[in-house]
């Protein structure tokens, strides 16, 4: 992956933050009864700058800087929530999500099922994660799947300007909790810094976008995993392979119809996440293609995952471990030729 | 403070103030008022209660039998094998719900949770038990919960009391103890946002002030003094572990010393003294001065559930039990309304469920309305139908979007 550097002040292109920002910024200016909280997002601005001069601008009834306390932030937004507010709660990284997983799993996962439609919470939990930058063990997580595996939790993954702003707004707006995950490697990318619409809009949660289109194999993955994928693909293009790459930006719901229609056309898949590989949502996807298109396939539906371990700190360690272009590449190999 | 914050508090002394009914012990109040950040707490004893009317203090009454009648009658269901699921008795803690419900404004909030199943519809009961407009829920849809039938408010989905209500005010619980401190934190944060003046009730055993959340969910209301009001329900067992070896020190009010917040023991056996405490901490709230602390003191009755009943006693000895149920909280009420001449000793008499186990006791030991009025409720659970098997597959999301 390319390496981090900042967009010139003077370009008109957004970067994944400011993507982010422009979301929270616009959706607190239309909706008088939202609110924000998290650790050091009001005074400071947030770990990254996510939340960088909300306070000042919404005031510090609207932008809260919470004491260290997961479990007290998802458990003060679901009970307002569940009085008429709209909540966007920070983890400062999703890894301290962990901190807070019986207020996430147990109380705000189940309260519209469990109250029998009576209640529903419109709350995003959302926070910088993802390995690549020598964050180790607890700054580079990447657990969504648990979250997935919890009914009543929408999950997202942008990997884009476009799509980080345009699902946190879809986020914001739908009546269900939903956890979001910031990709902090490309929070200041130049590379994928793009234009936004000036009008405001949303990227429908559920949808996957084609990345790139292609005959031969489909790789599917989400999150910075997408920026592997097209350079992998662009390396077996080289060799003369035609590779589709899904980008499937939302995993629950998970838009099944992108991905069968892709494996009907290409009959092999790779799925790619940076997540471990047992029980990780790369799993998930396979199984849903052996239920949905299998007779479709002409190769085992393989997975490129992290290694069933933490994430390392040292560089080539955590490289060792992580889903890389090149290891991509020699699965998506093995699959072409089976 | 505590003068501006309670003028309606009169100097009058309480009539039944047994040595464990001191409203604060001496030590918590003068330690937290020195060291408390403009804080404070009552001094002597506040007895909101002095201000009540004689029928006003009968109603108390009648909401004790009624709590305690359901009570039986649920534990004796259960026995017929009418009921599935679990019971968790509320027998001996009545006067907590009862003392610490009746003075609440209909738009204050409720968290309770497995043991206070009777505050479910004794909620906002002053507006009339059989007022469908009023701000708790109705019996027939607290049994239609017990019975495990649609006509529950959650439709059946989770199991006894955890059930609630967005429009009533009552906030729905799980079985993560004092996992609900939080939701109560952000309901009345949001009430505040929209200029509203509301409090909540938490109820919460000892044990549950062990978990984390308590602490993070106390801590967050006190720094942005939010009104939270902490009811311990100190019944002396977390299940089967004794207080001993969940907290290091006697009064589990003292866990808000470390909040900068009020922290009052009350008798929870006299649900006037109950009363007392919960109204100081409602107008402490009121006036914005945010959260407190009410340890109750009373006694777990029967075993932790139902299922746990014929095991008790292996943790808990008999004597111990006849001791800690002694001082029964009906007739801890009856005594005091006596002894101020609002109840005629004979009337005192007519209705004596008090120290009666469910076994022992029939429904001539309760006034005939409140019999009446548990059998509406039960009578519209056992006609009611169970749930539609696919609604299990039902409302996972929301499908509308806002």
């Amino acid at each position: 992956m390319a390496t981090m550097t900042k967009a010139p002040a003077t370009s008109t292109k957004k970067d994944y933050l400011t993507a982010i920002k422009e979301a929270l910024v616009e959706e607190m200016e239309r909706n008088p009864d939202m609110i924000c909280m998290g650790e050091d997002i009001g005074l400071l601005g947030g770990a990254f700058g996510v939340t960088d001069g909300l306070q000042e601008r919404f005031g510090s009834q609207r932008v809260y800087d919470m004491p260290i306390s997961e479990a007290a932030i998802i458990g003060v937004a679901v009970g307002a929530a569940m009085n008429g507010k709209t909540v966007m709660a920070e983890m400062q990284f999703i890894d301290f999500i962990s901190c807070g997983f019986d207020q996430i799993v147990n109380n705000m996962a189940t309260y519209h099922y469990r109250t029998g439609g009576e209640v529903a919470l419109n709350i995003v939990v959302r926070g910088p994660a993802g390995a690549y930058g020598g964050g180790a063990l607890y700054h580079s997580q990447m657990n969504e799947a648990w979250f997935a595996h919890s009914p009543g939790l929408k999950v997202v993954v942008p990997s884009t300007p476009y799509d980080a702003k345009g699902l946190m707004k879809a986020a914001l707006r739908d009546p269900n909790p939903v956890l979001y995950y910031d990709l902090k490697q490309l929070y200041r990318l130049r590379e994928i810094a793009e234009e936004l619409p000036e009008e405001d809009y949303i990227v429908p949660i559920g949808k996957a976008a084609i990345r790139q289109e292609g005959t031969d194999l489909t790789l599917i993955t989400y999150g910075q995993n997408v920026y592997h994928c097209l350079d992998a693909a662009k390396k077996l293009g080289e060799q003369g392979y035609s590779v589709e790459v899904i980008d499937l930006r939302s995993l629950v719901p998970l838009d099944e119809e992108t991905i069968v229609n892709s494996v009907k056309k290409t009959n092999r898949v790779v799925v790619v996440n940076e997540a471990p590989k047992t029980c990780g949502f790369a799993g998930e996807v396979v199984a849903r293609i052996s239920d949905l298109a299998f007779e479709y396939l002409d190769a085992p539906p393989v997975r490129v995952t992290r290694m069933d371990t933490p994430v390392p700190w040292s560089k080539p360690l955590e490289l060792f471990v992580l889903p890389t272009v090149d290891k991509i590449v020699a699965e998506c190999l093995r699959v072409l030729k089976f | 403070v505590r003068k501006d914050a309670h003028t309606d508090c009169s100097t009058q002394e309480n009539a039944d103030l047994s040595p464990q009914s001191t409203a604060v012990s001496p030590k918590t109040s003068a330690k937290s008022g020195s060291k408390n950040n403009g804080t404070t707490e009552p001094n002597q004893s506040p007895v909101a209660s002095a201000l009540l009317t004689k029928e006003q203090k009968l109603e108390m009454l009648m909401h004790l039998y009624l709590a305690r009648y359901f009570d039986v009658r649920l534990i004796k269901e259960k026995k017929k094998g009418r009921l599935t699921g679990t019971l968790y008795s509320s027998h001996n803690q009545e006067g907590i719900i009862v003392g610490s419900l009746y003075g609440l404004q209909p738009s204050d909030w409720i968290s309770p949770i497995h043991r206070d199943m009777p505050a479910f519809f004794l909620k906002d009961a002053r507006a009339g038990l059989d007022n469908p407009d009023r701000m708790g829920m109705s019996i027939e849809e607290v049994c239609g919960q017990v019975w495990c039938k649609v006509i529950s408010p959650g439709r059946a989905r989770d199991n006894w009391s955890h059930i609630g209500s967005k429009d009533k005010r009552i906030i729905h619980s799980t079985s993560m103890l004092a996992g609900t401190i939080p939701v109560a934190a952000g309901a009345v944060l949001a009430d505040r946002l929209n200029g509203q003046n509301t409090v909540v009730l938490t109820y919460n055993g000892e044990g549950s002030t062990a978990q984390g959340v308590f602490h993070e969910a106390v801590n967050f209301a006190a720094v942005h003094k939010l009104p939270v009001i902490t009811i311990i329900e100190n019944n002396q067992w977390a299940y089967g572990t004794p207080t001993h070896l969940e907290y290091s020190l006697e009064d589990f009010a003292r866990r808000a010393d470390g909040y900068g917040i009020p922290g009052l023991v009350a008798d929870g056996q006299d649900m006037f003294d109950v009363y007392d405490k919960v109204m100081w901490a409602c107008d402490y709230a009121r006036a914005g001065n945010g959260p407190s602390i009410i340890e109750c003191k009373t006694f777990r009755a029967y075993g932790h559930g139902d299922h746990d009943d014929d095991r008790a006693a292996k943790y808990r000895p008999k004597d111990l039990v006849d001791k800690g149920r002694e001082r029964d909280p009906i007739a801890v009420a009856k005594r005091r309304l006596v002894a101020e001449g609002i109840l005629s000793q004979a009337d005192a008499d007519k209705y004596s469920p008090e120290g009666k186990g469910a076994g022992q006791v029939s429904d001539e030991d309760f006034p005939a309305n409140v019999v009446a009025y548990l059998k509406k409720g039960v009578d519209a659970a056992i006609a009611a139908g169970l749930p539609a098997a696919e609604e299990g597959g039902k409302w996972v999301f929301r499908e509308e979007s806002n």
